[in-house]
């Protein structure tokens, strides 16, 4: 097990150095960041000084390693738009995404479990075909559209919800919470539900097909037999089977929600890492865009090497060498 | 914890608990289930009903605004763009400062300007300002804020750092600038460079000087959480007297249909940059009121003039400006929040030329034009432009495509973000382009200097000649005006200049003027004058 994880770090870190040298070569398609940096009414000198001042002017390649060499030293290069070091910049705002994506997921986790049992266990019956429905608007519907609407119902119109931002929130420590505060807790509702939306539908899907398979085996046949109570039968013995590829989905959605949650940050104006990527992408920064690259790479892969670490630790048939 | 035991596949018997017979256990549970269940839901219920109406009451003292664009560091060098300097000027004062709907030039941190020679300006300072860490105001800081400007770490104001000489301590309360050459508007923009403190900035590490404005401002920053708030905080030691408002909100929302659902569900009080689309919406809600006023920004086509292209005919230029239908792209795209504009300075600027009138709609007589011109079939041409900088930058260039194509003209286009087209535009290499501008200065000097003259690397000018035009006659007059300081003598040489390029030479098509959309709630008794730069400075609102 031990050189299985070891091996998988390495092909991450691989997969790290790929995606930022990919980073590199399109920042030479992005415009000017030197133009960006001099004020409207600079001139050509004040231009090309600013450049050499970045290092702009030498070969991709040349940069590219000594924004590696910078970067084992842990200096990722300060924010073009806001002069202060990169790696701070998107680290200050993880608490913010951490937060906002872990309540999703539990949200998406729980309901969607629940719901998916609860559809399995009569599949055509009136009301669990309407469930099933919905989830097909879950998955279909875009995140922005979900975002926009419940907006609108919930905080435009029936005012009960605030319509953007994270509300009061509390420092402790280097961690800003909203979980402290009534005024945080309540600006979490709309952006996790719509957040979840997505998940939820996927893993209601999930939960039923895979309940729907496993409640005809022949053990749980044996099971009702036996006279368990249902509760037994169904939790006990059916969902705990059904549980190893929806705790991997869940593992992997985690991952990915917190390196790339840009669309539901910017309608809900959540200051967190997805906004900032869209805001340097449109601004040109590149240091913030490359270590965010990286960033994410990390905590993907990371998220997949435990999701595979719990795969085995589950399921003691699967072996790892 | 017996329960966990639960999860493995078999369970020692002993500790599992007392098993009670099998039928009553349903009964029980079914019932337990039940009185869980219920309850469970009647908390959430609760739970809901409370969280929704604690709904957090605004303090009457307090007003809250969403502004469009969010800033991006304290330090008031670091960042030339309106949506920047709109934030500082808050927190800091510049030696001058403008006010009032045409952007009057008022004394700020100096009560006294002149102008001795065509080198130097000399500023008498105010005394008995103190900055926000409580130290005084005096000459050392107004040279340790000017010297400053030159370092690209720090300062995005280089170009206006560069052009100064020398910075001369008389007294503690005068200060003379010198600069290398005669700049005419080099006071016009002292309202844009803001005093920093000496001791404490030189004291404080960099990191610090960007998140924490110590300034003679008017506000006082209370907490910038980023991405989220900046909340500041009345100077009741402000050298004009204590702003009206107490406590200043502001809520950066980029996202514009957040910002107008926060402004009617009564979450802020003003709302900056209103999209057009929501105009209408936003006038039929009872409780809000729509403020607007004509932007200094034009918005206009740059057009090349190289020998060998079909537009350095200036029959061709002529045809391409009367071939466009400008009243049905104010009506239709800007649904009716623009000016029709003749020229590239706005009214109050010093080279606005009332005289100038647009060529009117009329392309029978473009296409008489371009046949004249040897084009009677057309040629093509592309049009390049930026897709999130202006109101409806790319809707408003596809319009012109399609008013060009109806002439004959066949035009490819080529939208893409500000972030590519703009150093495409240094470069000088476009053939046709939308561009706006407006010039901070007032003064059409400084704007032509860049937009209109020959592209010139050495002396820096033309560097927003995105086309490369180039004309003789137009960079000498140009240059003449570098030397005249009397403001009529300027304003007449402008004015003239200013006809020749548009009406002589045809330099640009010029479009429209953008318009100022906010929205603020009704019944707040906010009082609210928007100002033509698009800044948001505090002091000037009350409610």
């Amino acid at each position: 097990m031990g050189t299985y994880i070891l091996r998988r770090l390495i092909q991450g870190v691989v997969v790290i150095l790929v995606a930022s040298m990919f980073c590199f070569v399109i920042f030479q398609y992005m415009g000017d960041p030197a133009l960006n940096m001099v004020g409207q009414y600079a001139s050509f000198e004040e231009i090309r000084e600013v450049r050499e001042m970045l290092g702009l002017d030498q070969p991709i390649y040349v940069q590219y390693l000594k924004f590696i060499w910078n970067a084992l030293h842990g200096n990722f290069g300060k924010s073009y738009v806001t002069r202060v070091p990169a790696l701070g910049l998107i680290l200050e705002r993880f608490p913010a995404t951490f937060e906002l994506v872990t309540v999703a997921v539990l949200l998406a986790f729980f309901t969607g479990v629940s719901l998916g049992v609860l559809v399995s266990l009569k599949p055509y019956a009136m009301r669990n075909r309407f469930i099933m429905a919905l989830s097909l608007g879950g998955v279909s519907i875009p995140t922005f559209l979900i975002g926009i609407v419940l907006i609108m119902i919930f905080a435009a119109y029936l005012g009960l919800l605030p319509a953007f931002g994270r509300g009061d929130t509390i420092q402790v420590g280097f961690w800003r919470t909203g979980f402290l505060t009534i005024s945080g807790l309540r600006h979490l509702i709309l952006p996790a539900v719509t957040l979840a939306m997505y998940q939820l539908a996927v893993l209601l899907r999930l939960t039923r097909a895979g309940m729907r398979e496993v409640l005809t085996e022949e053990y749980i046949k044996t099971a009702w037999a036996k006279g368990l109570p249902p509760r037994k039968v169904i939790f006990k013995h059916a969902l705990r089977n059904v549980m190893i590829p929806v705790v991997t989905m869940t593992g992997l959605q985690f991952g990915e929600l917190i390196a790339f949650s840009i669309v539901t940050e910017t309608i809900f104006q959540w200051p967190g890492m997805g906004n900032l990527l869209l805001t340097s992408i449109y601004e040109g920064d590149q240091p913030v865009i490359v270590t965010y690259i990286m960033l994410a790479a990390l905590i993907i892969i990371t998220a997949n090497i435990v999701v595979d670490i719990l795969y085995a630790v589950i399921n003691p048939r699967i072996r790892y060498d | 914890m017996w329960w966990l035991a639960t999860f493995t596949e078999n369970p020692p018997v002993a500790v599992l608990p007392y098993k009670t017979p099998h039928r009553r256990r349903i009964i029980t549970e079914r019932r337990n289930i039940m009185k869980k269940t219920y309850r469970l839901l009647f908390i959430a219920v609760m739970a809901l009903i409370c969280l929704a109406a604690a709904a957090p009451a605004l303090a009457q003292s307090k007003m809250v605004v969403a502004q469009d664009t969010p800033p991006r560091m304290m330090n008031p060098h670091g960042d030339d763009s309106d949506a920047g300097l709109s934030y500082m000027a808050n927190f800091f004062d510049g030696l001058l400062q403008r006010k009032g709907a045409q952007g009057e030039l008022l004394p700020g941190l100096a009560v006294k300007w002149d102008h001795p020679d065509l080198l130097t300006w000399r500023f008498f300072l105010r005394k008995g300002v103190t900055f926000h860490n409580g130290n005084a105001f005096n000459a050392a800081d107004v040279k340790f804020t000017f010297e400053r400007l030159v370092d690209p770490e720090v300062s995005e104001f280089t170009n206006t750092g560069k052009q100064i000489e020398s910075v001369e301590i008389i007294d503690d309360y005068t200060v003379a600038i010198k600069t290398k050459m005669p700049i005419p508007w080099f006071a016009n923009n002292m309202h844009q460079v803001f005093i920093m403190d000496k001791e404490s900035t030189e004291s404080r590490d960099p990191g610090d000087v960007m998140v924490k404005p110590i300034g003679t401002g008017a506000y006082m920053l209370n907490e910038w959480v980023k991405g989220s708030y900046i909340r500041m905080k009345a100077n009741p030691d402000y050298w004009e007297g204590a702003p009206p408002v107490d406590t200043v909100e502001v809520r950066p929302i980029t996202e514009s249909s957040t910002r107008f659902a926060a402004l009617v569900s009564g979450q802020v009080d003003i709302v900056t940059g209103v999209p057009v689309e929501l105009y209408d919406k936003i006038v039929n809600n009872p409780k809000l009121t729509v403020v607007s006023r004509p932007a200094r920004r034009s918005i206009f086509l740059g057009i090349g003039n190289k020998p060998g292209t079909p537009t350095a005919d200036i029959r061709v230029r002529k045809a391409m400006y009367m071939a466009i239908n400008e009243d049905e792209i104010i009506e239709k795209i800007m649904r009716g929040h623009a000016a029709p504009a003749a020229q590239v300075p706005d009214p109050p600027t010093i080279g606005y030329n009332p005289d100038i009138e647009r060529l009117p709609y009329n392309p029978a007589a473009a296409r008489e034009l371009l046949a004249e011109a040897g084009y009677a079939d057309g040629f093509d041409i592309t049009l390049t432009g930026p897709n999130d900088r202006y109101v409806q930058d790319a809707k408003i260039a596809e319009a012109v495509a399609r008013y060009l194509a109806k002439v004959g003209i066949r035009v490819e286009l080529d939208v893409k973000p500000k972030s590519v087209f703009f150093p495409e535009v240094t470069k000088g290499i476009l053939d046709f382009y939308l561009i706006g501008w407006f010039d901070g200065t007032f003064d059409m000097g400084r704007t032509y200097f860049k937009l209109a003259h020959t592209r010139d690397e050495e002396k820096g000018m033309g560097v927003f000649n995105g086309a490369a035009f180039s004309d003789p006659d137009i960079d000498r007059l140009l240059e003449s005006t570098a030397d005249i300081v009397d403001p009529a003598q300027r304003e007449k040489t402008l004015q003239a200049l200013n006809k020749m390029a548009m009406v002589d030479k045809i330099v640009w098509i010029p479009l429209h003027y953008q318009e100022d959309l906010y929205a603020i709630q009704k019944g707040k008794g906010i009082q609210f004058q928007p100002r033509p730069d698009r800044w948001m400075v505090y002091k000037e609102i009350s409610r």
